[in-house]
């Protein structure tokens, strides 16, 4: 099991290394006028140490691939955390091409952050591997989840310096209707990600209580009812709809639950991952409150200033050349290599499966975002707005649709 | 910098399209309809609306038989019902859902002919030398007198020979018409988007030839151990020689899985043969052929001319195939013989020393009806099966003694075997009996297999690869021009690229300072910029 060890801790070591370098790359701009030297001086220096922290965390995180690939034998993308944290490095991958290309240090200041968001993600969820089922032993699965996940990678690149566009272009000091909705989309989006931290902070924090509870209920599996216990780590905001409560560890005085989850919905987990979405969201709230206390003026237009210096074209250009590298990598990675492993497996190349529609969904998207902008002139705002919902399109086929729709993409077991 | 009208279009380098005429019969309204990228657009837009409804609630088509509206609502309540009502429980074959792939297509088809052909009889004829309208009117422009003096045509031609030489080493292609200089690369990625669309076409043809009936099969089987069955709607047939199946030991599964003791297969598969019939098909007793046997897995289907049969999964049906049994007498204990009973179309006769056994009645499920006649349930399966025997030989009445005899313990002792035979008056006289477990052959597993035939998918995938050429031609190069002239001593220069502006910017930096003029290269602007399709 020393292989695993190794592995692991190069993955922590990344995770830290991707937060310092996001670090470095705030500094190099808002430091850039600290003492008397020349700021753009100071910009390309500390550009270059924050890249250079970057490309050892992925250093650190091809380690931990590595390494992991040999203690599996089989390459490590059959889980949420294994895809998931594989998908993080792709982010960085993409990034540092594009670094590469563009030379924009303030674009790590937004592609770090949203790698480590996906790799902190990752790591909630069950680390372990499982050995492989017969399904997925097959070279497809390398083939196909590697090219759709650096296709994705791309994507949330192009998230990133969608965002980025929005952050420098949007006029936080308008009261123009026009501007107000730019505005509360902006600071939606924002919220949006202290959402997924949400979900990080409360399931670590829980998990390190230890917090318990449990309820019994009724559900129809296959036609038949069947008596089901569903187990919390999270305290019950809402119950299941129509279950009892069996056991609960008490809470800050709460010693039931506050209310029951809708009657729509189904599945013998839909409470429990309602009340983690629940919960995400309070913490959420939270966070963003807390911020906004710090602050005091909506986090946009705290952030804007910090890009008052980057060229919003050369933003909206790099945004669509991410997604302009993504989408024929898309094609071929999450389609057409899809098709063929699904023939292969399934005996059928296409199934109308939730996540094959999904992937098709984000083809989709992202083929309208191309239309839109290359023969309908959508450059700037709009552009940019595409780019942020695209990635939004690309998490739900990613977890969302493990979440709310089941299929039989099963490798997301939460 | 002096004022100038504003950027020109570029898109399909100024060409005349078809749908872009002023007086329109009917069908050039229906052209310019299907042409319009706001159309495309909004096709694009419903069809990703309509797969997204449809991946809410499961599909009929994933079930083997597909459900009714009962299902929906039991599993999903008043959503799940309307869905089923509404027709969205079958989405995707909906006439509607099927109208807007259609139009998609079309859709692709026209508008890439109303743009691919004007634009590529207008890049074919391009020429070299620009009006200085022309070039002032593009994004990327710049104007500066070079050094050396306005008379000296000499000079400006030893200097139009350079810019053409390191136009060449930056890999342009360059074409020179008196005092200007065109240079021009990779225009073969504007084709991409029309590669694209017709890698897309052969795909959206091929389905719609995929759904002519006759054109695919699929069947799913359901195979016991040592069984052959047909494979309907063939000639084929296929026994399932032997299915193994192989599980993760618990100490190999981690966390979740080893507290829960999960049952986790490692491997399963089923060794199978393929059998052809010629003659007597479909009857009880048909004339197989071997056509091919292979081991079929998951991932690994078992192919015999265009037919793959895959293996699906597998279901723990325990049944006993056959029990090797021995006739005794019952007061000495004597063994007169040895044979095997089958559950599945047992033999009519068997012989053990001086008896002769024939089989007068088979119950794969024995049972008693209400009048107390012996009955079966089911028609196939095992379940309790029971043989009656009509026993003849030494000391035995001509017409034979009947015997009945189950093979398993537990319906003996609920059938009163003992009592029957008693009864008949065989019972004390004879005994049937296996000799332990070793003599009783179970088949555990049912083996699940679809069998598919499906010329199509290597065209489809054909499609898709064409199509994926198209976006790499189109979205990992990009059309670069740039034109140069000299007036005088008096440079402009104009570039134009159809993405990557600043890819664009950096070769003409690049051009320039080559050609020491670092001032220039400092000076090179570019207007607004605006997307272009190719």
């Amino acid at each position: 099991m020393t292989l695993y060890n190794i592995s692991n801790t190069a993955l922590v070591i990344s995770l830290f290394s991707y937060i310092a370098a996001f670090i470095v790359f705030v500094i190099s701009y808002t430091g850039r006028r600290f003492g008397n030297r020349d700021p753009q001086e100071q910009i390309r220096k500390w550009g270059t140490r924050a890249f250079g922290i970057t490309v050892f965390g992925l250093a650190m995180q091809i380690i931990y691939f590595v390494s992991r690939w040999i203690a599996n034998r089989f390459i490590p993308v059959s889980n949420l955390f294994e895809f998931m944290s594989f998908l993080s490095m792709m982010v960085i991958v993409a990034f540092v091409i594009l670094y590469l290309i563009y030379r924009k240090p303030l674009l790590g200041a937004f592609a770090t952050p949203v790698g480590f968001i996906i790799l902190a993600y990752a790591m909630v969820f069950p680390w372990e591997a499982q050995p492989l089922i017969p399904s997925l032993n097959s070279v497809w699965l390398y083939i196909h989840v590697t090219t759709a996940a650096t296709a994705e990678a791309f994507f949330a690149v192009g998230f990133a310096g969608g965002l980025m566009y929005l952050l420098r272009v949007v006029k936080f000091q308008s009261a123009e209707k026009r501007d107000r909705k730019q505005q509360r989309g902006v600071e939606f989006t924002l919220f949006a990600v202290l959402c997924v931290f949400g979900f990080i902070f409360s399931t670590m924090l829980f998990r390190g209580i230890g917090y318990e509870a449990a309820f019994a209920g009724q559900e129809v599996v296959q036609g038949n009812v069947t008596e089901v216990t569903v187990e919390y780590t999270m305290p019950p905001i809402a119950a299941p709809h129509g279950y009892e409560t069996i056991s609960m560890d008490s809470f800050l005085g709460m010693n039931q639950p506050l209310f029951q989850a809708p009657d729509w919905m189904n599945g013998v987990n839909a409470g429990r991952k309602f009340n983690t979405f629940l919960w995400s969201l309070l913490f959420g709230l939270v966070l963003y409150g807390l911020l906004r206390l710090i602050l005091r003026k909506p986090i946009g237009a705290a952030i804007q200033p910090v890009l008052r210096d980057i060229d919003p074209e050369d933003l909206d250009e790099i945004t669509y050349r991410a997604i302009a590298i993504g989408f024929p990598l898309f094609t071929l990675g999450a389609l057409i290599f899809a098709m063929i492993w699904a023939h292969i497996a399934w005996n059928r190349f296409w199934g109308w499966d939730p996540k094959e529609v999904w992937a098709l969904i984000t083809w989709l998207f992202y083929s309208a975002y191309l239309h839109l902008r290359l023969g309908r002139g959508w450059l700037g705002l709009r552009s940019a707005w595409l780019a942020v919902i695209g990635f939004v399109v690309v998490m739900f086929t990613l977890i969302g649709v493990n979440l709310i729709i089941a299929g039989l993409h099963s490798y997301a077991g939460v | 910098m002096e004022e100038t009208s504003k950027p020109l279009d570029m898109r399909y380098d100024g060409a005349p399209r078809r749908s872009q005429k002023p007086k329109k019969n009917w069908l050039d309204y229906v052209w310019s309809f299907f042409s319009s990228v706001k159309v495309g657009v909004w096709l694009i837009v419903l069809t990703l609306l309509g797969a997204a409804i449809g991946s809410i609630y499961p599909q009929e088509e994933a079930f083997i038989i597909p459900p009714g509206i009962d299902y929906y609502e039991s599993t999903y309540g008043w959503l799940g019902k309307w869905y089923y009502i509404l027709g969205l429980s079958h989405t995707y074959t909906s006439w509607w859902f099927q109208l807007l792939v259609l139009m998609l297509g079309t859709s692709i088809v026209v508008a890439s002919l109303d743009r691919g052909i004007p634009l590529y009889k207008a890049l074919k004829k391009q020429k070299p030398d620009r009006t200085i309208d022309f070039m002032r009117r593009q994004q990327l422009t710049l104007e500066y007198e070079l050094p050396f003096e306005a008379e000296d045509q000499a000079a400006a031609d030893r200097w139009l020979n350079e810019v053409s030489a390191q136009l060449g080493k930056q890999r342009f292609r360059v074409s020179r018409v008196g005092m200007a200089v065109m240079g021009e690369k990779n225009r073969w990625s504007r084709w991409g988007p029309y590669v694209n669309h017709l890698g897309l076409i052969i795909f959206l043809l091929i389905i719609l030839i995929r759904t002519l009936p006759g054109f695919t099969l699929e069947e799913y089987i359901s195979v016991l151990e040592g069984d052959t069955i047909p494979i309907p709607n063939t000639n084929y047939y296929l026994k399932n020689e032997k299915f193994t199946v192989e599980f993760y030991e618990n100490d190999e599964l981690r966390g979740q899985f080893r507290e829960e003791e999960r049952v986790v297969p490692r491997r399963f598969e089923t060794k199978a043969v393929l059998y052809t019939c010629t003659e007597r098909c479909g009857t009880s007793d048909p004339v197989l052929q071997e056509a091919v046997q292979g081991t079929i897995e998951v991932n690994n289907p078992l192919e015999y001319r265009g037919l793959s049969i895959y293996q699906f999964g597998y279901e723990v049906t325990p049944q006993i195939r056959s029990v090797t049994v021995s006739l005794f007498d019952k007061q000495t204990g004597e063994n007169y013989g040895q044979f095997t009973l089958k559950t599945q179309n047992p033999d009519l006769s068997y012989t053990a020393g001086p008896y002769k056994l024939r089989l007068h009645n088979y119950y794969p499920e024995f049972s008693l009806d209400a009048t107390g006649a012996p009955t079966t349930v089911s028609g196939s399966k095992p379940n309790a099966p029971a043989y009656i025997f009509m026993i003849t030989g030494p000391g035995l009445p001509e017409e034979g003694s009947s015997y009945i005899y189950f093979p398993r313990e537990i319906d003996k002792e609920r059938f009163r075997q003992d009592d029957i035979n008693a009864a008949v008056g065989t019972g004390d006289k004879f005994e049937i009996r296996a000799g332990g477990m070793e003599d009783v052959e179970i088949a555990t597993y049912t083996s699940t297999l679809t069998a598919r035939t499906d010329p199509t998918v290597p065209y489809l995938l054909f499609g898709g690869l064409i199509a994926f050429i198209g976006l790499a031609m189109g979205f990992y190069w990009q059309h670069r021009r740039i034109w140069l002239r000299v007036d005088g001593n008096r440079l402009t220069l104009a570039a134009h690229t159809n993405k990557n502006w600043y890819g664009m910017r950096t070769e003409a930096k690049k051009l320039l300072e080559a050609l020491g003029l670092e001032a220039a290269a400092v000076q090179i602007k570019q207007k607004n910029r605006e997307g272009e399709p190719s």
